[in-house]
């Protein structure tokens, strides 16, 4: 919750002028409604953004790694090519906590090993603007704990009933304040709002891991047998929705486009996900992951077990969305409670 | 390169709107490219020339009277290259839904009396896919195809690439896309079986998949049968949503002859 001196107060006024200003100098996106559901989206006045308390349907990973681009232009006659990186100055206004740690760890993906100067340069040109948010039935970030947001941000704004509290998380971030909004402390009351909100916030979790997250990587060492996979496997359609909406998937396929003159060409990246029949499938033919249950054994591990010794970390950061996107409903939480059980009980 | 080597390519059309034909012919940008690549020899909808010598043929349309059979055959005999382009021709597409009901009924229906007691003038038989009469080479999907893919099979084609045919659902296009998934706002659409490639255009301009371009390889139908039933659709609903486009290959109930 933090100590009263490490906030400001920012009113309703001073956050439209603080958006107003970003507009002059950068490409804004925030959180909108889309047909009647929270989404991320370009704004290009400050009425168009609308806070969520609840997760955006797709996450904000698009803005820094997009469903398609272009990462080279070739000419197969010529021999010619030549890098493409697009990227442009940037704010991403609404990213709850969930979202900040997602960005905090594909940032380590995409520096780690070859760093990906078009990951990296799109992120080195994005002011990030978080917000407050109240969990909804899928949200778990608490059982993850990452539910507070301390760092991975330029601002962070903590909705009260009529203006914010307001931290800052960077240089940029206290530069974009200074030039752009009129701070002041906050006042008592104010604070204590801000307190009562963060407890109730905090008491709203209804989905919850029965494991503390620390164990999950050996829990699910322990589970490739589970006969959960066959279960969600015979029910899962194989969409690659879960594989899509999630802030941690960053798989990606790179394909090479030729134009008609059978001379210019592109070289595309585009998402790719660990659900879909083809993403194991190699030259020949052959299926490393064959059925469903094996695919979808394969993202959760991703998730919980895998990824935690390269990077020490869980690649799951509670957001939900992948449970509240899947048609046929499979749920995170359920699956890995279930294993969770099965351990215990072993 | 010569014009004597360049590939014979020929298009035809069976039953169907012809539309995907259309869709060749609005690739207008690349139109010059392509025809420096190719020898276009028969193209009913483009050019009044005809000719029975031909390396690839583009075939348009489902197969729906023992006329067309003959004429399919003849094809597949002298093409080497055969590839089946659009719904209708690759899945059977809309004209399968005749196939629910006796011939005789669909004549009367379409007709009138008199010409359900005629054999002289339309003599037809249940619509199918034209793989259920040859062999097919190669598939472009869609009601109508997309340009984009139109173009991508051809440029591979001639450069000796293996044509990309997507085989995830719809689901990806659509989230590529950045829609909000159907579902959520109370429709139901049948993206999560059916076979992208699409662009999901038609949620993006505000409906919802219909099936247009058939099931992906491996579909998990009773998977979505469920999912369709618990948002509300009677076992009815769910056999009539299949039956539009993607039925005549999928479902058991159909009467559309297969492969």
């Amino acid at each position: 919750m933090g100590n009263v001196n490490d906030f400001k107060f920012l009113s309703e006024r001073g956050f439209q002028g603080l958006v107003k200003g970003l507009l002059k100098e950068l490409k804004v996106y925030g959180t909108i409604v889309k047909d009647g559901f929270p989404a991320f989206g370009e704004i290009s006045a400050p009425e168009e953004l609308v806070l969520s308390s609840t997760p955006t349907h797709l996450s904000a990973k698009e803005f820094f790694f997009p469903q398609r681009e272009v990462l080279l232009k070739f000419n197969i006659k010529t021999a010619a090519f030549s890098p493409v990186i697009e990227s442009v100055d940037q704010a991403i206004i609404g990213m709850h906590p969930c979202d900040i740690r997602a960005l905090s760890l594909m940032d380590r993906v995409f520096a780690a090993g070859t760093p990906d100067p078009n990951y990296l340069s799109r992120r080195s040109k994005t002011l990030i603007i978080g917000s407050d948010c109240m969990p909804d039935d899928y949200c778990f970030c608490k059982s993850l704990g990452n539910s507070e947001a301390e760092s991975g941000f330029d601002i962070f704004l903590h909705a009260l009933g009529k203006g914010f509290l307001v931290r800052t998380g960077s240089d940029k971030g206290r530069a974009a304040l200074l030039k752009y909004a009129k701070l002041r402390a906050p006042s008592t009351k104010e604070f204590r709002e801000f307190q009562g909100l963060c407890l109730k916030r905090d008491s709203s979790f209804k989905a919850k891991v029965d494991a503390p997250p620390a164990e999950l990587p050996s829990i699910y060492a322990k589970s490739d047998e589970s006969k959960v996979w066959q279960k969600i496997g015979a029910i899962c359609t194989g969409c690659g929705s879960c594989n899509n909406v999630c802030p941690t998937c960053y798989c990606f396929d790179v394909k090479d486009e030729v134009k008609a003159s059978l001379a210019e060409g592109e070289r595309v990246r585009n998402w790719d996900g660990c659900t879909l029949e083809d993403f194991a499938k190699v030259a020949g033919g052959h299926n490393f992951r064959k059925t469903r249950a094996e695919r979808l054994r394969h993202r959760f591990n991703r998730k919980f077990r895998y990824l935690s010794s390269t990077f020490d970390s869980l690649f799951c950061v509670g957001c939900g969305r992948c449970s509240r996107a899947c048609l046929v409903k499979i749920n995170i939480v359920e699956v890995t409670n279930e294993l969770v059980s099965e351990c215990h009980n072993k | 390169m010569d014009a004597k080597e360049k590939p014979r390519v020929a298009f035809f059309s069976f039953t169907c709107c012809e539309g995907c034909q259309l869709m060749v012919l609005s690739c207008e940008k690349e139109l010059p490219d392509i025809l420096s690549h190719i020898n276009i020899v028969n193209f009913r909808e483009a050019m009044t020339e005809k000719s029975d010598d031909y390396d690839i043929a583009f075939v348009e349309g489902s197969i729906s009277t023992k006329e067309e059979i003959k004429k399919l055959n003849k094809i597949r005999k002298t093409a080497r290259v055969v590839v089946a382009l659009g719904a209708c021709s690759s899945t059977g597409g809309l004209n399968c839904l005749k196939n629910r009901y006796s011939m005789e009924e669909v004549k009367e229906r379409v007709y009138g009396k008199k010409a359900a007691l005629s054999n002289r003038h339309v003599q037809t038989i249940p619509a199918r896919p034209i793989d259920a009469v040859i062999h097919v080479d190669y598939y472009i999907h869609g009601c109508p195809i997309p340009k984009k893919e139109f173009l991508s099979f051809l440029t591979a084609l001639l450069m000796g690439k293996k044509p990309d045919m997507t085989n995830h659902p719809v689901c990806v296009d659509c989230k590529m896309a950045g829609n909000i998934c159907v579902f959520e706002k109370g429709i139901s659409c049948l993206g999560p079986v059916t076979r992208a490639g699409c662009d999901a255009i038609c949620v993006t301009y505000g409906t919802w998949c219909w099936g247009c371009r058939g099931l992906v390889d491996d579909p998990n139908i009773n998977a979505h049968e469920q999912t369709l039933k618990r948002h509300g659709l009677d076992p009815e609903a769910v056999d009539k949503k299949f039956a539009l486009y993607g039925n005549c290959k999928s479902s058991n109930k159909c009467l559309t002859p297969k492969k």
